[in-house]
C-alpha cells in the first residue's frame, strides 16, 4: 500500500500499474471465494438436511443406522419438529464441528431424546437453529427417534448462559430436552455464551 | 472526515496540483485502506478465536483425531493429552547393596506446554540421594534442599519458564517427580539414584523394585483425630486421617479398555560376593547371563509396564548362605560399617507355649482379582497349621468389619472347619478401614496370661493412605502381642508392611503370586512356631559407635540381625549377644577384616531416619525432636526424606510467558490381577476421591478413535461451539471485492487525470 502512495511523482507509473493490477485481481479473486465460502457452508447446511431426511426416512424403515452419504462420520438420529413456526431438523450423532455443518448434533452423554434425563441438541445459531429465538414457552416441540417413536416435548424456559456452566445435569429427573444454539444470535464472531431453550415431555 | 474539505474526485482536474494529490491520497486510503482495516479485524479476531486451542494444551473431545490417552482438566469439558514416562532401572548388586539408576524419560505428546507429576514407588528403605536432569545435551545436578525451600526453588522456575525437576517422598516407599516446562512433544530425562541393602530371609536373598503406585484407600475425614489448644481454651483443631490425598492420588486406567502404559526396563548386575545357586525372578521373565560363578547379569524380557513390582531373588551355591557378612566403607574421616549376622536354628528347642493366635483379613476392593485368592489361599493354609491347645479368631474388614468368633476360641476341629467355611466365602468388595479391625485385634482380654503366645497375622495389600494412624496405633496398643504382616498382590504398600512388622516386633512376609502361597506361608509359620531370639545387643569394642536400628528387633527364625553404624575406626571387634528361646547365644567378628562395600554410608543415614520415625511413633521423642534429626542427617548425606527434597533447575528459559503451562498427572496402570471394578466400581468412597480430589480427573482411553471419558455427577456439561464463520467468510469477501473496485475506480480515474 505504502508503495503506492510514498513516490510522489509517478515516474515510476509504468512499474506500478501493473502491480495495481495484479494487486487488484489478487483481492478481487480472494473475495470471491471468501463470499462463496460463506455461501457454500448455507449450502452445505441446506443440501445436507433433504440428504439427511432421505437417510432418516430409510433408517426409520430398515431400524439401521444410514450414513446420508458413503463418506459421512456420522447418520442422522432423531427429527426435530417445530409444529407452530413450521420448522424442522434431522438431528446427526454427536456434536462434532463436522457433523454441525450438515445438521443439530446429538451432544454425546446426554440422555437419549424420550429416556429419562437430559437430551441435549445443539446446532448453529445461523443455519439449522436460526429459528430458535422464534420459540415461545409453552410451544411443543417433537422429536421422533430413529426406531420411530416419537415424543412430545413443551417447551418451559429459555435461557442464556456460558459455555462451560451450562446448569445441565444429564442425569436430572424425568425427561427433559435442551437444545442449544450460540448467543447471541447476529453477532458474528463466535463467543463463549450460549442460548438454551429448555423443554419438558409433555404426556 | 477529511475528504470533506475536498470536493468530489469528478472535479479533481479544475483543483490546485497539491490539493488533488492530498485528496487523491485521501481517497485511496479511504477506499482501498479501510476495507484492508477491517479484514485486518476480522482476521485478527479469527486468529483470537482459534488462538486459545492452539497455545494451550487442553484440547476438546471435538478436537481429537486419533486414539489418546485424555485426562479431564480443571477447565470444564476440555482435556489434556496425559504425559507418558519411560523408565529404565539399573542395578548393580555388591556384596549387601544395591545401587540402582533409575532414569525416567517425560514425554509430552500434547501441542501446549507441560508440567508432568509422576507418582512412583521406590523400595521403603532405600536411600535417594541424586538427580540429574538431562534437557538436549546439558546435563543439570540436583541439590538436596529442605523441602519447602526445594518446593520454593522449584515453583520460582517453574514460573519463569525454566525446566525444572523436584524429587519429593510422600510416603517412605512413595515419591512423586514434576518436572516443569515440558514443550511440546519434547522429551525430558531425569535420573535418579538411590541406594538400598540387599534382604536376607533364611537362605534367600532378595531384591525389590516396586514398580507401580497401587491406589490406595483414603479413609474419609469422618473419621477424625481431634487437638484441643493447649492453653486450655477449649478449641482445636481435628486432623485429616490422610492430609495429603491429593498427592498420592494419581489417575489409573483400566486395563479392559486401555493399553498399558509406562513402559520398563531393567537391568541388574548381580555381585553376590559367593559362587551363585539358583537366580530367580518371581513375576516377571528375564534373560539371565553368566558373568562368572559369582556374577551374572539379568535384564527383562520382552515388553513390560509398571503394573507390578519386580522381585529377584538368589541363593547361595552351597547349601547354607553364609552366617556372618561385616562390610565397611570410609567417606571422608568417617568409617561405616554393616553387618548381617544370623543366629543359629536351635531344631529342638520348639516353643512350646500354646498360640493365642488372630488372623485379620482384608477383603476390600483392592484384594478383588487374583489377590483375594492369594489371602485366602494363606490364611485356609494357616488354619490348617493350627494345633488343639492354641487359640484363635478371625477377623475380615473391608469399610465393615465382621469378627468371626466373640473371643479366641479353642482351635477344635469344630471351629477351624468354621473358620474354613468364612474365609473360603469371602469376597472383595468395599474401602479399606483397617483401623477397627487393628484396633479388635490388639485388644488382649487377658494380658498378663503368660501361657500363651499372643500373635497377630495381618493379611493385606496395605493400600491405604493413613499408614501414620494404623503405626501408632500398633506403637501405643502392642502390648505382648506381637504383629506379622503378610502382604498380598502383585504391588503390596511394603512400607506400611515393614514398619508395622518393626513396630509390632513381628516380621514381614510378602506373597507376589499364589504359587508363593504354600512356600512363604510354610516359612511364617516356621518362624511363628520357632522359638524367638530376643534381648539382642550389638557392640563395638572400639567404642564411639553410632549404631542402628536403636532398637535392635526380635529375631524370628533364619532371619539375620542387620546393623549399621558410623565408627571413629576400624579395628576391634563387634559382639552381638541375645537370648534364643531360654538359650544364651553370643558371637563375635572382627571388624579390621571387614570386606569393602559400597554406599553404606548412605544406608546408615537412611536407616538413622527410619529410627528418628520409629521412635517418634513410639513416642520416646517429641516429633520436633525427630524432624530435627531427620533433617540433620538428610542435608548431611544429601537424603531425600520426608523433610528434605532434590531439585534441579535449568539455567535456560524455554517458555515464553505468554504460554501457559498446564499440571498434568502421569497416568498409572492399574497393579496386575486387580480388579477396576471392585476397586472403582462399587467403592464409591475411593471413587468420589479420585474424582474430586484432584483436578486432573479418570479417563479411559479407548482403542477406537473416540475418546472416552468419564463425567462426574455434578460436573459442569460443556457445550459445543454452535456458530459458524459463514457470516464472517460473505463479509470479509464483500470487502476484499469493494476494495479491489476502489483500486480500480482510483486507477482508472488517475490514468485519466494524467
Amino acid at each position: 500500500m505504502s508503495a503506492i502512495i510514498v513516490p510522489a511523482s509517478w515516474k515510476g507509473r509504468a512499474v506500478i500499474r501493473p502491480a495495481v493490477r495484479a494487486a487488484m485481481a489478487v483481492m478481487a479473486l480472494a473475495g470471491l471465494l471468501l463470499f462463496s465460502q460463506g455461501i457454500w457452508i448455507h449450502a452445505k447446511a441446506i443440501l445436507a438436511q433433504v440428504l439427511l431426511d432421505r437417510a432418516f426416512t430409510q433408517s426409520i424403515q430398515t431400524g439401521e443406522p444410514v450414513k446420508p452419504w458413503s463418506w459421512a462420520d456420522t447418520w442422522p438420529v432423531a427429527r426435530i419438529e417445530f409444529p407452530r413456526i413450521g420448522e424442522s431438523a434431522i438431528a446427526l450423532h454427536g456434536a462434532s464441528g463436522q457433523a454441525l455443518a450438515f445438521g443439530p448434533g446429538h451432544v454425546d452423554h446426554s440422555a437419549e431424546a424420550g429416556e429419562n434425563g437430559t437430551a441435549v441438541y445443539a446446532a448453529h445459531r445461523d443455519t439449522h437453529f436460526a429459528f430458535l429465538k422464534q420459540v415461545q414457552i409453552g410451544d411443543t416441540i417433537r422429536i421422533t427417534r430413529r426406531d420411530g417413536k416419537a415424543f412430545t416435548y413443551r417447551v418451559s424456559g429459555k435461557s442464556v448462559v456460558r459455555w462451560d456452566q451450562s446448569g445441565i445435569d444429564t442425569n436430572a429427573r424425568g425427561k427433559n430436552l435442551v437444545l442449544a444454539t450460540c448467543w447471541p444470535f447476529n453477532a458474528t464472531t463466535s463467543g463463549p455464551m450460549r442460548y438454551l431453550v429448555t423443554a419438558e415431555i409433555a404426556e | 472526515m477529511k475528504t470533506e474539505t475536498c470536493t468530489l474526485p469528478s472535479s479533481l482536474h479544475t483543483m490546485p496540483h497539491w490539493l488533488r494529490r492530498t485528496c487523491q491520497t485521501l481517497w485511496l486510503i479511504n477506499i482501498v485502506g479501510l476495507p484492508f482495516v477491517a479484514l485486518a479485524v476480522f482476521f485478527f479476531s479469527l486468529a483470537n478465536a482459534h488462538a486459545e486451542t492452539a497455545r494451550s494444551p487442553l484440547v476438546t473431545l471435538d478436537e481429537v483425531k486419533s486414539g489418546t490417552l485424555l485426562l479431564k482438566s480443571s477447565d470444564a469439558g476440555r482435556y489434556i493429552e496425559a504425559p507418558r514416562v519411560a523408565t529404565d532401572v539399573d542395578i548393580v548388586v555388591s556384596g549387601p547393596t544395591a545401587r540402582a539408576r533409575i532414569t525416567q524419560i517425560f514425554t509430552n505428546p500434547s501441542n501446549g506446554w507441560v508440567e508432568a507429576v509422576y507418582a512412583y514407588p521406590l523400595p521403603e528403605d532405600s536411600a535417594v540421594h541424586a538427580l540429574k536432569m538431562v534437557v538436549g545435551k546439558r546435563v543439570i545436578i540436583g541439590d538436596i534442599k529442605e523441602k519447602k525451600e526445594a518446593k520454593a526453588i522449584y515453583e520460582t522456575a517453574k514460573a519463569s519458564g525454566q525446566k525444572a525437576s523436584l524429587v519429593e517422598q510422600q510416603r517412605p516407599n512413595l515419591f512423586t517427580n514434576s518436572v516443569a516446562n515440558i514443550g511440546p512433544h519434547e522429551q525430558v530425562v531425569v535420573q535418579i539414584d538411590y541406594q538400598e541393602p540387599v534382604r536376607l530371609s533364611g537362605d534367600e536373598f532378595s531384591l525389590r523394585v516396586p514398580l507401580v503406585v497401587a491406589p490406595r484407600y483414603n479413609p474419609a475425614p469422618v473419621t477424625q483425630t481431634a487437638d484441643l489448644a493447649a492453653d486450655g481454651s477449649g478449641w482445636g483443631t481435628t486432623a485429616d486421617p490422610v492430609p495429603d490425598r491429593e498427592k498420592i492420588t494419581s489417575p489409573v486406567l483400566d486395563p479392559r479398555v486401555n493399553a498399558p502404559v509406562n513402559p520398563v526396563s531393567i537391568k541388574v548386575r548381580l555381585q553376590a560376593g559367593f559362587a551363585l545357586g539358583e537366580v530367580k525372578s518371581h513375576h516377571h521373565p528375564v534373560n539371565i547371563e553368566t558373568v562368572d560363578a559369582q556374577t551374572q547379569l539379568i535384564s527383562l524380557a520382552g515388553d513390560n509396564h509398571a503394573d507390578r513390582d519386580f522381585e529377584l531373588t538368589w541363593k547361595p551355591q552351597s547349601a547354607k548362605a553364609p552366617a556372618v557378612g561385616l562390610f565397611r566403607e570410609t567417606i571422608g574421616s568417617n568409617d561405616y560399617a554393616l553387618a548381617y549376622i544370623t543366629p543359629p536354628v536351635i531344631e529342638q528347642k520348639q516353643e512350646e507355649r500354646p498360640r493365642e493366635i488372630v488372623f485379620v483379613i482384608d477383603n476390600s476392593g483392592s484384594m478383588g482379582g487374583t489377590s483375594m485368592n492369594q489371602a485366602k489361599a494363606s490364611l485356609d493354609y494357616a488354619l490348617s497349621r493350627l494345633k488343639p491347645a492354641d487359640r484363635f479368631n478371625v477377623i475380615r474388614f473391608d469399610d465393615t468389619m465382621t469378627s468371626l468368633f466373640q473371643d479366641t476360641v479353642t482351635a477344635d476341629r469344630n471351629n477351624i472347619s468354621t473358620a474354613r467355611e468364612f474365609v473360603g466365602n469371602l469376597e472383595a468388595a468395599g474401602g479399606t478401614e483397617m483401623l477397627a479391625p487393628l484396633e479388635a485385634a490388639l485388644d488382649d482380654r487377658r494380658p498378663n496370661d503368660q501361657a500363651f503366645v499372643r500373635q497377630i497375622v495381618l493379611l493385606t495389600d496395605g493400600a491405604i493412605g493413613n499408614e501414620q494412624q494404623l503405626l501408632d496405633t500398633i506403637a501405643a496398643k502392642l502390648g505382648r502381642s506381637r504383629v506379622f504382616m503378610v502382604g498380598i498382590g502383585s504391588a503390596p504398600n511394603n512400607y506400611l508392611m515393614n514398619r508395622a512388622a518393626e513396630l509390632g516386633r513381628g516380621t514381614f512376609t510378602s506373597i507376589g503370586s499364589t504359587d508363593q502361597v504354600d512356600e512363604r506361608m510354610r516359612n511364617l509359620f516356621a518362624k511363628l512356631e520357632s522359638p524367638v531370639i530376643t534381648n539382642l545387643s550389638a557392640t563395638f569394642s572400639s567404642g564411639n559407635a553410632d549404631v542402628t536400628p536403636a532398637i535392635l528387633p526380635d529375631l524370628y527364625r533364619g532371619e539375620p540381625l542387620v546393623i549399621a553404624a558410623k565408627l571413629s575406626s576400624l579395628s576391634g571387634t563387634l559382639t552381638v549377644k541375645g537370648m534364643i528361646g531360654s538359650q544364651p547365644w553370643e558371637v563375635t567378628l572382627p571388624v579390621a577384616k571387614a570386606a569393602k562395600g559400597e554406599g553404606l554410608s548412605k544406608l546408615w543415614a537412611r536407616r538413622k531416619i527410619s529410627d528418628a520415625e520409629v521412635e517418634s511413633t513410639l513416642g520416646k521423642i517429641s516429633r520436633d525432636e525427630a524432624d530435627k534429626r531427620i533433617l540433620k542427617l538428610a542435608l548431611e548425606n544429601s537424603l531425600v526424606s520426608r523433610l528434605t527434597s532434590l531439585v534441579a533447575v535449568d539455567k535456560n528459559v524455554s517458555r515464553s510467558q505468554d504460554k501457559p503451562l498446564t499440571r498434568a498427572d502421569v497416568p498409572l496402570n492399574l497393579p496386575a490381577g486387580w480388579d477396576f471394578d471392585t476397586v472403582f466400581g462399587e467403592q464409591t468412597t475411593r471413587k468420589a476421591d479420585l474424582e474430586n480430589g484432584s483436578d486432573v480427573h479418570l479417563a479411559k482411553l479407548v482403542h477406537s478413535n473416540k475418546p472416552v471419558t468419564i463425567q462426574p455427577a455434578g460436573e459442569q456439561f460443556p457445550l459445543p461451539q454452535t456458530a459458524t464463520d459463514a457470516e464472517l467468510r460473505m463479509i470479509a469477501g464483500l470487502l476484499m471485492l469493494l476494495a479491489s473496485a476502489g483500486l480500480f475506480f482510483f486507477t482508472r480515474k488517475t490514468g485519466k487525470a494524467s
